[in-house]
């Protein structure tokens, strides 16, 4: 009778009292500073003496964001390929093959996504010091790729784990060479989970703050890093607006997961 | 190439010489892996015990300081609050997602989606803004009459509970979501049919049957929290560091890698054991997150 909703009497009050307000404190944030990022008031007053788009204009004017935004796409863009490339061959190699160690070498390729991110990006920055890749592209296309890879190997050789490799061998047995049959028959069988690891892939590059803290340089900084040296300063209603942005960009990214993952189901 | 017989099983393989396939594969990661990312931990680790005399007194400056066991407690009461708070929401809240009509589920869900996918410090912006002196939690109160004077509730643990809590909140909701949707609804009317009233069917049957679900999620969220830097840092205030952030501090402005290394293998041995003690007993479970 618990599993029940209708039969919960009284009860069901209180669990739907409590999960609407979860969920309204869930949404409060979002919509609150997407209210703000219109608000007249540089103070942040709420609600706002009028409404503006004056934020935005600022936002668009200053070349900074404009430039640390195509920064973080372009590592994110470069990052999701390699992450898909590597992770694809990886997960090949780890479902396909038998070899010693091979269940402790998943789990270790998996360990960057437990490990505090503090800790990878103070080792990475001691380290790229050092090899002079501090503050370049590279530097920061390494290091996201660390924390991007574990969620690709994840969810290609799930993917893949979930294909019977009957039908390659078919395909092999039917006159296809061996890597015909793996681009021609396995790929598109597991391409929702190389969707889902260049989704995952790109939205670690994208929204990643702590080791670009550390990688970034005055002339090379992400996105993120930009949103958190300007919230050092002041809680300028700029950020209001450049955080609806990226909030809008999520909204957009979730309902294209949506319509592929209804796509590729056909 | 392989034999049909291993893929399908439904032939008994033949015995076959033990042979090493498929590593080549692997090789590029685990180069890359090597590389970047345990040498450059292993090295950090190593001078903790080597800078700046070898010896193990960073270590002992981290125990012996009266300011660094205020950061150890900071930590370790904030994220066991947290995760507290998070489990005491979470249960009720997966719980009536489990058995709640489906259009108001899929509505709940793409809210917790949305939350956990919006930018992490556009999520910690807004609390900032929200938790001020003028901010509108503050006025909402005042308004109501439940307060006089505004309570300062940023740049404090109380900030970054908040915060925290706003973001680990959606991962232990769909864990024990997943945990209560298996659980058989016959074992309760069996329950029942014994005379078990609703209170005696929650703590006798529900609760025990969530049990696992609750502390792997519980788990997950302690660990991710005692590792975090963003939030905490923004909502936090000096006064009130963080593990993390102290870890950053001793390398980006201290520059002492010794005592970055040490505070960064504390973190990481109660992160590890804690993930020990979750594979031993829950079960696996992927966490995600910062």
């Amino acid at each position: 009778m618990l599993l029940n909703f209708d039969r919960l009497g009284w009860w069901k009050y209180i669990l739907l009292a409590i999960t609407l307000l979860t969920a309204a404190f869930l949404l409060l944030p979002i919509v609150f500073i997407a209210a703000l990022s219109f608000g007249s008031s540089q103070w942040l007053i709420f609600p706002p003496p009028g409404w503006t788009f004056q934020w935005y204009s600022e936002l668009f004017a200053d070349p900074r964001w404009l430039e640390s935004a195509w920064t973080s796409f372009k590592i994110a863009v470069i990052v999701t390929i390699l992450s898909v490339l590597l992770g694809l061959v990886t997960s090949f190699g780890l479902v396909r093959g038998s070899f010693l160690f091979r269940d402790a070498l998943k789990a270790l390729f998996l360990t960057p996504m437990i490990l505090p991110v503090v800790v990878l990006a103070v080792a990475l920055y001691a380290f790229f010091l050092r090899i002079g890749l501090g503050g370049t592209l590279a530097g920061f296309v390494i290091s996201h790729l660390v924390l991007a890879l574990p969620f690709s190997i994840l969810s290609i050789s799930s993917a893949l784990e979930g294909f019977d490799k009957s039908i390659e061998d078919a395909a092999v047995l039917c006159g296809a060479s061996p890597l015909e049959a793996k681009i021609r028959v396995t790929l598109p069988a597991i391409s929702h989970g190389l969707f889902s690891a260049a989704v995952f892939s790109f939205l670690t590059s994208w929204d990643e703050v702590v080791v670009a803290i550390f990688m970034s340089s005055p002339t090379l900084q992400t996105l993120p890093v930009k949103v958190w040296a300007t919230l050092r300063q002041d809680l300028t209603p700029v950020v209001a607006a450049a955080s609806t942005l990226l909030i809008l960009l999520t909204i957009l990214l979730m309902a294209l997961v949506a319509v592929v993952r209804k796509v590729l189901k056909q | 190439m392989s034999t049909f017989s291993d893929a399908s099983g439904a032939i008994a393989p033949l015995p076959k010489a033990r042979r090493a396939t498929g590593f080549g594969g692997v090789l590029p990661a685990l180069a890359f892996v090597a590389i970047f990312f345990i040498a450059p931990v292993a090295v950090l680790l190593l001078r903790s015990v080597l800078e700046p005399v070898p010896g193990l007194g960073n270590y002992a400056q981290l125990i012996g300081s009266a300011t660094y066991l205020k950061i150890f407690a900071n930590t370790f009461i904030v994220s066991g609050l947290v995760t507290v708070i998070s489990l005491l929401i979470g249960f009720p809240v997966a719980w009536a997602l489990a058995i709640m009509p489906g259009r108001l589920t899929s509505v709940i869900f793409a809210i917790l989606l949305l939350s956990m996918w919006t930018n992490l410090l556009a999520r910690t912006y807004a609390w900032m803004v929200l938790l001020q002196r003028t901010g509108l939690i503050n006025k909402m109160l005042i308004g109501m009459g439940l307060i006089d004077k505004p309570l300062a509730l940023v740049n404090n643990l109380t900030g970054v509970t908040i915060g925290m809590t706003y973001i680990m909140l959606p991962f232990i909701i769909l864990p024990l979501y997943g945990v209560i949707r298996k659980i058989d609804p016959s074992t309760l009317q069996a329950a029942a049919l014994c005379g078990a009233n609703r209170w005696q069917c929650l703590t006798r049957v529900l609760l025990p049957l969530a049990m696992p679900g609750m502390a792997a999620g519980a788990l997950m969220v302690f660990v991710m929290s005692l590792g975090y830097f963003v939030t905490p840092s923004l909502l936090g205030g000096t006064a009130n560091m963080m593990l993390a952030e102290l870890i950053a501090q001793f390398v980006q402005s201290l520059v002492n890698w010794g005592m970055g290394g040490a505070a960064a293998l504390v973190l990481l041995v109660v992160t590890l054991s804690l993930y020990a003690v979750q594979l031993r007993f829950v079960g696996n479970q992927n966490p995600g997150g910062r």
